[in-house]
């Protein structure tokens, strides 16, 4: 199974540099915050979605279609246990939650997509020296590399380990949550064991290469601002503060609502 | 006088927790640009002695260290292993979790970085360890989507980049079809002729250590002989002692009572076999393969069929390439193929966890997709390749009895079904052992255990010998034999030539998601070319065999078949 997320295309998103690319992501979701209005939210929202579509990288959101599609539902439901307002409707629903809800979703929808463009778009080697260009240090940012890389291998490794229960006769899909909870251990135990083994593993090749061995280092991979990158953080710039200047000036609301 | 380049003295080594040394009063030198095998049986010590070298024993491990380990002069004690780095490389056996990079070329450029190369020579670099493994043409794509053969190589050109003067590799064929693992120890010793590199290998197979010059037998932790290669590999009985498979050649040439000179490889057992001017006995081969097709007719009916398979995996992969095949109530399939040809896809049909994209397959005359994944667990058992996959209970008698207790059946049923399981893989008395603290073998069995108390009519086995030493590879298939005799069918994938060659009764060859070549394993093993092909390749004795007009399988059919004058 492939479990990693880069798209090695040569779109302009993925030939910008790797800072710019981090620029967008922190300037996206930060706007994105800022309005409760899903009107408002959408315009964010549907500019995301042409960078994915620009950067081709919207397939990789096929692979998680059906968590976005459970965060959706059971937050349209749930986000209106945390707001109400004048205008009634049933139960714990009023107009005002459920716009609430509207803008919540899309804003968490917004956020995944753009992350998960991101990574589609970024290279884990590119994302680390970005960040130490930016001023992080390099361990630091290795650590976090290095989790990232974690996750398609636990991915694998669960997928695996689900087959092989499954063939055991482990039926996860059948039961109420508590059996269903008690169902996962099989699941549990094999993962944890073989990702510390894997980490373990991991460890040694690290060091084995050297790892740390001085304190200066050479970065093979060179990058580089372009004009492209100086657009697109003019852009950026601009975008935050037009959507800054009309949050202060208290757009984006949604009348009537009262959060708890 | 040359100095050694790695000097080990009265190295012992013992991990916290364990009761006994992992290595114990280890004394050697090895010289610059030797090339070394490891090896000894499971649990002996190869892989503390291999990692004492780069020094990740002691500093990586927890553990009492004693003794001195010197490389190229420097004590790994007092270095830290990134220093060691630089002169002494490692690869090791699990492809997947050594390679770290997002594409082929930064992953070679990742330990010239640590050590501060300025970019250019960088860029040099890489292209040289690339093109010396040749994986030139694959720069920028990403490791995750290269062959298991590939992957190997790509670890060992990141570490050639770094001009190590020692390369020490853990098992790093053992998970490779024959003919990668061939390409692997090519590179190896083609680069220590060009470039003086020292070479320790710890290996398994003995077949793959014909190159070495010599060999380190190890046992229990302890040195059981520091010899030239050929002298060691001609003492059958000592590997034989030590839980090493001997060469099939040789200990043919051994059982026939030779006892001088005994040939090594195929070209000089020819020439030996002529020399003595023995013959291969018509008669004999003629009642072996009359005892292959009395076997066939022995078998039932059909209880796997499958016509035009085809699979493709999400993401566009197709994986079977249109599959037909029948399989036997009673018989002993092996499937074999080259890393990545849809072997572990194919059977993962056979109990419904894959349901073909195109095409049918029936398992005891129903569909698969009639009958779903736990409707046809009743009937196929399937083990895992890697034992640590499933395994999760706090004791042997759990694990064991987890399908049953699934399926609800009761207590005293269970209790009886789980003792003839772990009867039936020796490990009787083990019920409330738990079963993480057990050796890679015993894990091994306790799967196979937990499968076998379901009472499965079909058992599925995922190269069911890998990671087992030789004994323990015997014992693994004989148990599979045994199986077979009370009625299993069984079908397993492996990459273990000799393993096919003694306990399979028809073998389907796959290369590329289709069926290349299917028989008898007589048959099979006859078509020495074609099995190259497909990146396989028979073992030794059944090429000495194939060369000499006859396919014979085991070293006992060898010296069965043989006759000598005098017996004329």
């Amino acid at each position: 199974m492939d479990s990693e997320i880069y798209l090695d295309r040569d779109t302009f998103f993925h030939r910008l540099d790797p800072r710019t690319k981090i620029i967008i992501l922190l300037v996206t979701f930060v706007i994105v915050l800022y309005y409760q209005n899903p009107l408002w939210v959408l315009p964010i929202s549907a500019l995301v979605v042409l960078q994915g579509i620009l950067a081709d990288s919207l397939i990789n959101l096929r692979r998680i279609r059906y968590i976005m599609l459970v965060l959706a539902v059971s937050g349209l439901i749930l986000w209106n246990l945390f707001a109400s307002g004048e205008t009634k409707l049933f139960w714990i629903f009023t107009v005002e939650s459920l716009a609430y809800s509207l803008g919540r979703v899309l804003i968490m929808l917004t956020l995944i997509t753009a992350g998960m463009i991101f990574m589609s778009t970024t290279r884990n080697e590119e994302f680390v020296i970005g960040m130490i260009r930016l001023g992080l240090p390099y361990r630091v940012g290795f650590a976090i590399s290095t989790a990232l890389r974690l996750v398609p291998t636990i991915v694998s490794s669960v997928f695996i380990i689900a087959q092989a229960q499954r063939s055991r006769g482990l039926d996860l899909d059948s039961g109420n949550i508590l059996e269903r909870i008690k169902k996962y251990l099989p699941l549990l135990v094999p993962v944890f064991v073989s990702t510390i083994r894997n980490t373990n593993i991991f460890g040694m090749a690290l060091e084995a290469k050297g790892f740390g061995a001085r304190e200066q280092r050479t970065f093979y991979l060179d990058i580089k601002m372009q004009r492209a990158d100086y657009w697109m953080l003019g852009l950026m710039l601009v975008m935050f503060i037009i959507t800054t200047y009309l949050k202060i000036r208290g757009f984006g609301d949604i009348p009537g609502l009262i959060r708890f | 006088m040359e100095q050694p380049i790695i000097s080990i003295k009265d190295l012992t080594y013992r991990y916290r927790g364990q009761k006994r040394n992992a290595i114990e009063h280890i004394s050697l030198d090895v010289m610059p640009s030797e090339f070394i095998a490891i090896m000894g049986a499971s649990e002996a010590g190869k892989s503390t002695l291999a990692a004492s070298i780069n020094g990740l024993v002691p500093h990586f491990f927890r553990g009492k260290f004693s003794g001195e380990v010197q490389v190229c002069g420097k004590s790994t004690h007092a270095s830290r292993v990134a220093e060691m780095a630089e002169v002494t490389g490692m690869v090791f056996q699990d492809f997947e979790a050594q390679l770290f990079s997002t594409n082929v070329e930064l992953e070679v450029a990742f330990g010239l970085e640590n050590f501060n190369v300025p970019r250019e020579e960088i860029t040099r670099r890489v292209d040289e360890a690339l093109r010396f493994v040749g994986l030139e043409n694959l720069k920028r794509r990403s490791p995750a989507t290269l062959s298991g053969g590939q992957k190997q190589k790509l670890a060992i050109a990141s570490v050639l980049a770094m001009y190590p003067k020692v390369l020490v590799m853990d098992e790093p064929t053992t998970d490779l079809d024959p003919i990668s693992k061939a390409g692997v120890f090519e590179i190896a010793n083609h680069l220590r002729q060009r470039d003086d590199l020292t070479l320790l290998v710890v290996e398994h197979e003995t077949e793959e250590v014909l190159e070495a010059q010599k060999i380190l037998l190890l046992d229990e932790g302890k040195l059981i002989c520091y010899a030239p290669a050929h002298e060691v590999l001609r003492n059958v009985e000592l590997l034989e002692q030590h839980g090493v498979m001997p060469l099939g050649v040789t200990k043919y040439f051994h059982q026939m009572g030779v006892d001088s000179d005994i040939p090594l490889t195929v070209n000089d057992g020819i020439r030996c076999f002529k020399e003595k001017q023995w013959r291969f006995s018509d008669s004999t081969y003629l009642s072996l393969q009359q005892q292959d097709r009395a076997r066939e007719q022995h078998y039932g009916a059909p209880l796997i069929r499958c016509e035009n398979l085809q699979f493709a995996y999400p993401n566009g992969t197709r994986a079977l390439k249109g599959i037909d095949l029948e399989i036997r109530r009673g018989e002993i399939v092996a499937i074999v193929g080259q890393n990545g040809s849809g072997k572990t896809t194919l059977v993962k049909h056979f109990n419904g966890l894959l349901m073909p994209t195109d095409g049918q397959i029936w398992v005891d005359g129903r569909t698969t997709r009639e009958q779903g994944v736990f409707e046809l667990g009743h009937k196929v058992g399937y083990v895992f390749q890697n034992p640590d996959h499933q395994i999760f209970s706090n004791t042997v008698y759990d694990e064991v009895a987890f399908t049953l207790r699934l399926r609800k059946v009761d207590e005293k049923t269970i209790r009886q079904a789980v003792t003839e399981a772990l009867d039936a893989v020796g490990l009787a008395g083990y019920e409330n052992a738990d079963p993480f603290s057990l050796t890679k073998s015993g894990r091994q069995r306790v799967a196979v255990a937990s499968v076998l108390a379901a009472k499965p009519e079909i058992l599925i086995l995922d190269e069911p010998t890998t990671g087992l030493d030789y004994n323990e590879q015997r014992s693994m298939m004989n148990l599979v034999r045994r199986l077979n005799e009370n009625g299993s069918t069984i079908i397993f994938v492996t990459h273990h030539m000799w393993v096919v060659a003694e306990y399979a009764h028809r073998v389907y060859v796959m290369k590329d998601g289709q069926i290349y070549l299917q028989g008898t394993t007589r048959e099979v093993f006859s078509h020495d070319q074609e099995l190259v092909d497909a990146y396989l390749r028979p073992p030794m004795h059944v090429t000495f065999a194939n060369r000499l007009g006859k396919t014979l399988l085991t070293v006992d059919e060898l010296v069965a078949c043989t006759e000598t004058n005098s017996q004329e």
